[in-house]
């Protein structure tokens, strides 16, 4: 379960990119966080993962207040969370199989056990044929699949994807989508930004607008009061 | 327990994987580490065998007691009985005149200046052994002995053995400064090589910080780096003393069989374990120090 509570984010340079946004992600749904670019998504999606953090207001992620945990705590919250980032995040002297095992190395999983994970995390993406690749060498679409077979390697109860299909066509934009709804159909709890229109009505989720920071709109299409 | 085990596997195994991705800076920068050690190590060696050689041709300190010249059989047999009950001494030896001008005619540079000599200059004497070498105590004793009408002068051979105590302390603490000092540089080096791989690899440190990485888990492989070239560079400046003592060895003991058996004082088994895993200590240090400095920098 995901917590906001008027939480409110001002950069060092003062610009404020969220104002007072309150909202409750329950535990097992699935949410998109849509907007125009600048609205706030990127900042509201990184203040659950405690990349940064509320200057007023607070984030509650299972309860915890992130703005309290110690490093340590920062750590193991982010080690329980799929994340994919927008900028993919992607380590290029990496093939795309040691991409993936990134998050099981931390974990500290034994290598055949962490074969079978990425495996069947790149064969999710349709990546599998593709291990040995380095990322260099893959499209843009590619690489945005990469980044999200990394977020779903460990098997997380909460995913959190910053625009997971903004590189891809159509065709994969719906794959992905689908994956992501498969996801949160065996009890993952989805958080996910996005602008890709087909994509949003393919997820056929309740939906949150941002707009200047605020919440503009909150769909409570899938049961829960929105602020 | 597995999977702190995993991580400390994997952890050794991305540590070696670095160290053979870069071979050539890897091996120059542990060989610059090797000389730093070779130093004070291959000093210690050779004070360590200047000591042990010097101290063995050096026996226990005597002391020599001359009697005047004037002095009679019987005068000299009281003073024999006198030295003999004294608490510190565990043998004397008598030296008559006529015994030490012998000697003295045997030595070929001497004789010659002896053979024109009408009487003999040499006075008797006696050849203390000690039982302690406490120098309170052999001063006390050499008072007493020199306060006596009929002695001399009395001289104590422990002068020798002073100097070499005294040139053992100052070896020792020669090998210790230089030793600190370049334990100083290994720490820098190893150091120095640890920011510059943790610069390469700046972008994995970040995104896996990203996603949960704790700081132990980023360390942790570039202790094991440090420990590994510290350690590894032990070896070699080991390689490199002990082919050095090989060399010169011959040399030494061409020179050292005049003064009877004298076998040359390598490394022992306990010394380079003990330079092994100092230097892996250190390298380990270096590591973390610069680890430390880069949390301060980027986090
Ligand atoms: N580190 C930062 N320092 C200062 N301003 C920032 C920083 N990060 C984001 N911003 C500003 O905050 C606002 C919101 O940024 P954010 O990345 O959350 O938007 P977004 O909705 O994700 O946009 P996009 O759709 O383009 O990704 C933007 O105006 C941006 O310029
Ligand atoms: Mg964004």
């Amino acid at each position: 379960m995901i917590v906001y509570s008027a939480a409110t984010k001002r950069y060092p340079n003062g610009y404020e990119a969220l104002k007072g946004v309150s909202l409750t992600i329950e535990k097992g749904q699935l949410v998109a966080v849509t907007g125009h670019s600048g609205a706030g998504k990127s900042t509201l999606l990184k203040l659950a993962a405690g990349i940064e953090f509320a200057s007023t207001g607070s984030v509650f992620v299972n309860n915890q207040n992130v703005a309290q945990l110690k490093p340590a705590g920062i750590a193991v919250l982010r080690r329980n969370l799929g994340l994919v980032f927008q900028d993919h995040k992607l380590l290029f002297e990496r093939n795309v199989f040691d991409n993936v095992a990134l998050p099981l190395e931390i974990a500290g999983f034994t290598r055949t056990e962490t074969g079978k994970r990425v495996r069947a995390a790149l064969d999710k993406v349709g990546l599998l044929s593709r291990e040995k690749a380095f990322p260099v060498a893959l499209s843009g679409g590619e690489q945005q699949r990469l980044c999200i077979a990394r977020a779903i390697v460990n098997r997380p109860a909460i995913l959190i994807a910053d625009e997971p299909t903004g590189n891809l066509d159509a065709d994969y934009a719906a794959t992905i989508m689908d994956l992501f709804k498969s996801f949160n159909q065996v009890g993952v709890t989805v958080l996910l930004s996005t602008h890709d229109q087909a994509g949003l009505a393919r997820l056929d989720c309740r939906r949150v607008q941002l707009s200047q920071g605020s919440v503009e709109q909150g769909n409570a299409d899938q049961g829960s009061a929105v602020a | 327990m597995s999977a702190w085990f995993n991580a400390h596997q994997q952890a050794l195994a991305r540590a070696t994987a670095r160290l053979r991705a870069q071979p050539l800076a890897s091996l120059l920068s542990t060989f610059v580490i090797a000389i730093a050690i070779v130093l004070p190590l291959g000093l210690y060696v050779v004070f360590n065998n200047v000591v042990s050689a010097t101290s063995r041709l050096n026996t226990d300190p005597n002391m020599n007691v001359f009697m005047k010249l004037a002095a009679t059989d019987a005068e000299v047999k009281a003073v024999e009985n006198k030295l003999r009950i004294m608490p510190n001494t565990a043998s004397t030896a008598y030296v008559s005149r006529d015994v030490a001008l012998a000697e003295l005619k045997k030595r070929a540079n001497v004789a010659d200046l002896i053979a024109g000599l009408e009487t003999n200059p040499l006075p008797h004497a006696f050849t203390l052994r000690l039982k302690s070498t406490e120098p309170a105590t052999i001063a006390a004793m050499r008072a007493e002995i020199a306060a006596l009408p009929t002695v001399e002068t009395v001289t104590v051979d422990f002068e020798w053995a002073r100097k070499l105590a005294r040139f053992a302390r100052f070896a020792e603490r020669v090998v210790m400064l230089l030793g600190a000092l370049l334990s100083a540089a290994v720490v820098f080096v190893v150091g120095n090589t640890i920011r510059l791989q943790m610069l390469t690899q700046k972008d994995e440190i970040i995104v896996a910080r990203l996603i949960g990485a704790t700081r132990r888990f980023v360390r942790r492989p570039f202790l094991y780096f440090g420990f590994l070239q510290g350690a590894l560079a032990g070896l070699f400046a080991l390689a490199m003393v002990v082919a050095g003592t090989a060399w010169v060895g011959g040399e030494i003991r061409a020179l050292a069989e005049s003064y009877g058996s004298f076998a040359v004082q390598g490394i022992t088994a306990d010394l380079a374990i003990a330079v092994v895993l100092g230097a892996g200590a250190l390298g380990w240090i270096g590591a973390y120090a610069s680890v430390g400095m880069y949390w301060r920098q980027v986090e």
